[in-house]
């Protein structure tokens, strides 16, 4: 108590993003474009290769993921084991990534392993074999997964919230079942990745400590293939067909707790209000003291958490709040959000509200830069949905000066009462 | 006459430096210019071993009271903002840790917000009766709302007759922690959360004469309390195998066996880091090999260590493929230990654990958050400087050992069995 009775308060700076842009690619001598990210201070690297193959690009549910997964289960000159085998012997980690949009691998390689282990990526992505066997235990392991999940309250009810949202025929809406699983073959898979696998439709990024070290063994594994100039190709569309909003119930038997998730049509990243959109979801649900949080957490105790989140894909958006609650209080939980987004639609926020979220979103930008493995996840996002490299610092500017009035524009216009998907997901 | 150079297991250093102030704390500051940020993390030699039997998950209740404010700063999270930092706490079995990162230009605030909650927390009955709703949702949350949720639940009963290991860190029971009150609150503040009773380490971009200018400005005054000593009673050698069988509604069966081993310090967890390593560390160990790949029994098949201070367990968890007996899915598990207790793994085996353990031990580094708790935990454990020494521990160990660990651990007797199986078979 007496270091607090002597000293003072230490006197705050207001926290500034620092350096938020990222490099010009550098092209390998096919085209590829190679982003190079530096400033590590341990000897390793981390080289991510990124494909458009993500579920957008899918004809039949489920083969981006498992045209992904298959990737290390076999190639023309190894099996599984020995694949595996040969990259964990490198140490390095070797890390599958299917998402909405893009698909790829991501390896983090001691540097003096990187020859070896480029060797390996170039093989398993542009020679798997999707040998039959391999396929079948991985369906097997991906089924009784799947099974899993489905007793999980949290993943029925984000399913029924992107069904709801962006239609069961959208590759974002579509709803799994255990036969899709089953009705997948090999062939469809080397369909999937002959089309979307190709060195012209990638890029890479090397992050670590001098970074550049990589280009040379790029070259050597990734240049000789293809001669096309890289140019990235428009995404289809992802058929967007929204069910009415509204209210939803999805039973889990035998549940403790049930999920509550309410949500609204987005906005694309691009979209004028996309950023001033973000701040507002940081109000609402985006921090320990925010809104939902103070009410639902600190003052009712319901919830061990609930975040809202504004987020896009290619070609469309989603707001979203999400919590696990105890069954007795999923409907009065519904009502308080209910309430805390009504008195964002109708009260400025204060300027001391303002200001703690407009610093902690610059700690947070300042975060997200935080070292060369960071970066590299930042910049990916840039890239992807060609937002320019200037984005962040636009980001930084918005936080900087978004207005308690414009906030509340922004809850009158997209947290509408009449167009919230509500579900909860949990017991009888 | 050869002159031995080791080349590959070239060892990185973490450089640090260390001071005990007046009022008992421990201050350890690791310089990292590699980021814009610093971490402050406090922890406090104070976790769910150290509860009363029939008041478990206390500790961690008390972290979540630590959030809850005090006379001079209601709401903790506000100046942490406000300073463009972010920060949170853990507690498991051993102790309960608390970490602030945030600009480095800020430090001075982080230093002020954790001096004041160490003295002047506010334990006021509606904060605590709040937090015990909110961990009350907590453990369904994370433990009954969760197919296989309960597993390490009903392992730590069975594994642990005697020593406090026994009960999880959420608590034994969701009604110990409506039990707590004002008053045990209190007393478990006073006792533990003393400066002598906690270990502060800094990691970023700072200068450590200035980090321990402040440490002395912030903590150095503070009455250093009574270092709580520790007497815990240790667990009985296990002299026979114990078995538990429940019925959940999942799709499918699961096993979890776990043996008895050493504390964090001895050969033991070194030797037994690297053996689990080479069994299920990866998609080409044995484990993924044999029993998923090749046998075909499990859909997912791992091993590891519960890591904690004083002797711990090796857990093997498995899920079980469609239609495997669950007895003969033990069984194959058995076979792969007895091989273990018979022969040395192949220097291939030894060299790729090795290599991962390296890569994973760089990759640790490059977080100043990760290296600020590091350094605190080995500290706890005896000696900052013990993170400096892991590599060699590592480096060192020899299939020899690893066959006569096998033979001393994978025994029948030193086993607990759980068969966690589908409610409608």
């Amino acid at each position: 108590m007496s270091a607090q009775k002597i000293n003072k308060v230490p006197e705050i700076i207001t926290p500034s993003p620092g350096d938020t842009t990222f490099p010009e690619a550098i092209h390998l001598g096919n085209g590829i474009p190679v982003y190079l990210i530096g400033n590590g201070t341990v000897d390793l690297l981390r080289v991510e290769f990124v494909f458009p193959a993500g579920q957008v690009m899918e004809e039949r549910h489920l083969e981006a993921s498992t045209a992904n997964a298959m990737l290390t289960e076999g190639t023309a000159t190894h099996d599984a084991t020995a694949i595996n085998d040969l990259i964990d012997s490198t140490g390095a980690a070797l890390t599958h990534a299917a998402e909405k949009d893009t698909a790829g691998l991501v390896t983090v390689t001691l540097t003096r392993k990187l020859d070896e282990v480029m060797a390996l990526a170039q093989e398993v992505m542009f020679s798997p074999s999707f040998p039959d066997n391999e396929f079948r235990m991985l369906t097997d392991r991906r089924v009784q997964a799947f099974l899993t999940n489905r007793q999980k309250t949290s993943v029925v009810a984000r399913e029924a919230f992107y069904e709801a949202l962006c239609g069961a025929t959208s590759p974002y809406g579509r709803i799994t079942r255990e036969e899709d699983y089953r009705s997948l073959s090999t062939d469809d898979l080397r369909r999937f990745h002959g089309k979307h696998y190709r060195p012209d439709n990638m890029y890479i990024t090397v992050a670590g400590r001098e970074p550049w070290q990589a280009l040379s063994v790029l070259e050597k594994y990734f240049s000789a293939a293809g001669t096309g100039r890289w140019q990235k190709a428009p995404l289809p569309d992802p058929g967007i067909d929204p069910s009415e909003p509204g209210f939803m119930f999805r039973e889990v038997p035998n549940s403790v707790q049930s999920t509550v998730r309410m949500g609204w049509r987005g906005i694309t990243r691009n979209h004028p209000d996309y950023l001033e959109l973000q701040v507002a979801t940081m109000i609402l649900g985006g921090y320990f003291g925010s809104r939902l949080m103070r009410r639902i957490r600190e003052e009712k105790g319901y919830t061990y958490g609930i975040h809202a989140v504004a987020g896009a894909f290619h070609g469309t958006g989603y707001i979203t709040i999400m919590t696990d609650v105890a069954n007795a209080y999923r409907d009065e939980t519904l009502g308080e959000i209910r309430n805390e987004i009504d008195k964002l639609r109708n009260e400025e926020v204060s300027d001391d509200e303002m200001t703690l979220v407009r610093n902690h979103l610059m700690g947070e930008i300042a975060r997200m830069f935080d070292g060369p493995f960071a970066v590299a996840d930042a910049i990916r996002g840039m890239i992807d949905y060609d937002t320019g490299s200037v984005y962040y610092t636009r980001f930084a500017e918005t936080v900087r000066t978004v207005t308690p009035r414009r906030i509340r524009e922004v809850f009158n216009t997209w947290f509408n009462p009449g167009e919230a998907y509500e579900i909860i997901a949990g017991g009888r | 006459m050869f002159i031995l150079v080791s080349l590959t297991y070239f060892a990185f250093m973490i450089g640090f430096e260390r001071q005990m102030l007046a009022s008992g704390l421990r201050v350890i500051v690791h310089r990292d210019v590699g980021t814009p940020m610093v971490t402050t993390n406090i922890l406090y030699d104070a976790g769910a071993r150290d509860e009363d039997p029939e008041a478990t998950g206390f500790a961690h209740l008390f972290e979540h009271l630590m959030f809850e404010g005090t006379r001079e700063v209601p709401l903790f999270d506000v100046p942490v903002m406000m300073a463009g930092g972010e920060n949170n706490a853990f507690t498991n079995n051993d102790l309960t840790n608390y970490y602030i990162t945030l600009p480095a230009n800020n430090i001075e605030t982080a230093f002020w917000l954790e001096s004041d909650r160490m003295r002047g927390l506010d334990l006021a009955g509606e904060r605590l009766d709040n937090q015990k709703s909110v961990v009350t949702e907590e453990f369904r949350q994370r433990y009954l709302n969760q197919p296989y949720g309960d597993l390490l639940l009903l392992l730590r009963p069975l594994a642990y007759r005697v020593h406090p290991y026994r009960w999880p860190a959420i608590g034994m029971d969701i009604s110990h922690i409506e039990k707590a009150n004002s008053v045990s609150a209190r007393r478990f503040y006073d006792r533990f959360y003393t400066p002598s009773n906690a270990i502060l380490s800094v990691a970023g971009n700072v200068d450590p004469d200035r980090v321990f200018r402040l440490a002395e400005k912030w903590f150095g005054t503070m009455a250093p309390g009574e270092r709580p000593e520790r007497k815990l009673p240790p667990e009985p050698e296990q002299s026979e195998r114990r078995e538990l069988t429940v019925h959940r509604t999942v799709p499918a069966a699961h096993l979890v066996m776990a043996f008895h081993m050493g504390d964090r310090l001895s050969r033991d967890f070194y030797i037994l880091d690297l053996l689990t390593d080479i069994l299920a560390g990866c998609d080409s160990a044995r484990f993924q090999s044999i029993l998923v790949r090749q046998k075909e029994l499990f859909s997912d098949a791992d091993i590891y260590l519960s890591g904690e201070a004083d002797p711990g367990l090796v857990i093997f968890s498995g899920r079980l493929s469609n239609g495997t007996d669950i007895r003969k899915a033990e069984e194959a598990v058995i076979t792969e230990f007895d091989r273990l207790a018979r022969e040395h793994v192949t220097p291939a085996e030894l060299d790729k654990a090795r290599n991962r353990y390296e890569s994973h031990r760089l990759m640790s580094y490059m977080s100043a958050s990760n290296k600020a708790f590091s350094l605190a935990y080995h500290e706890v454990l005896g000696d900052a400087d013990g993170i400096n020494r892991e590599n060699e521990q590592y480096m060192s160990v020899t299939e020899d050992e690893m066959v006569s660990v096998s033979q001393r651990t994978f025994r029948p007797e030193n086993t607990s069995v759980i068969y966690y199986l589908p409610e409608n078979r």
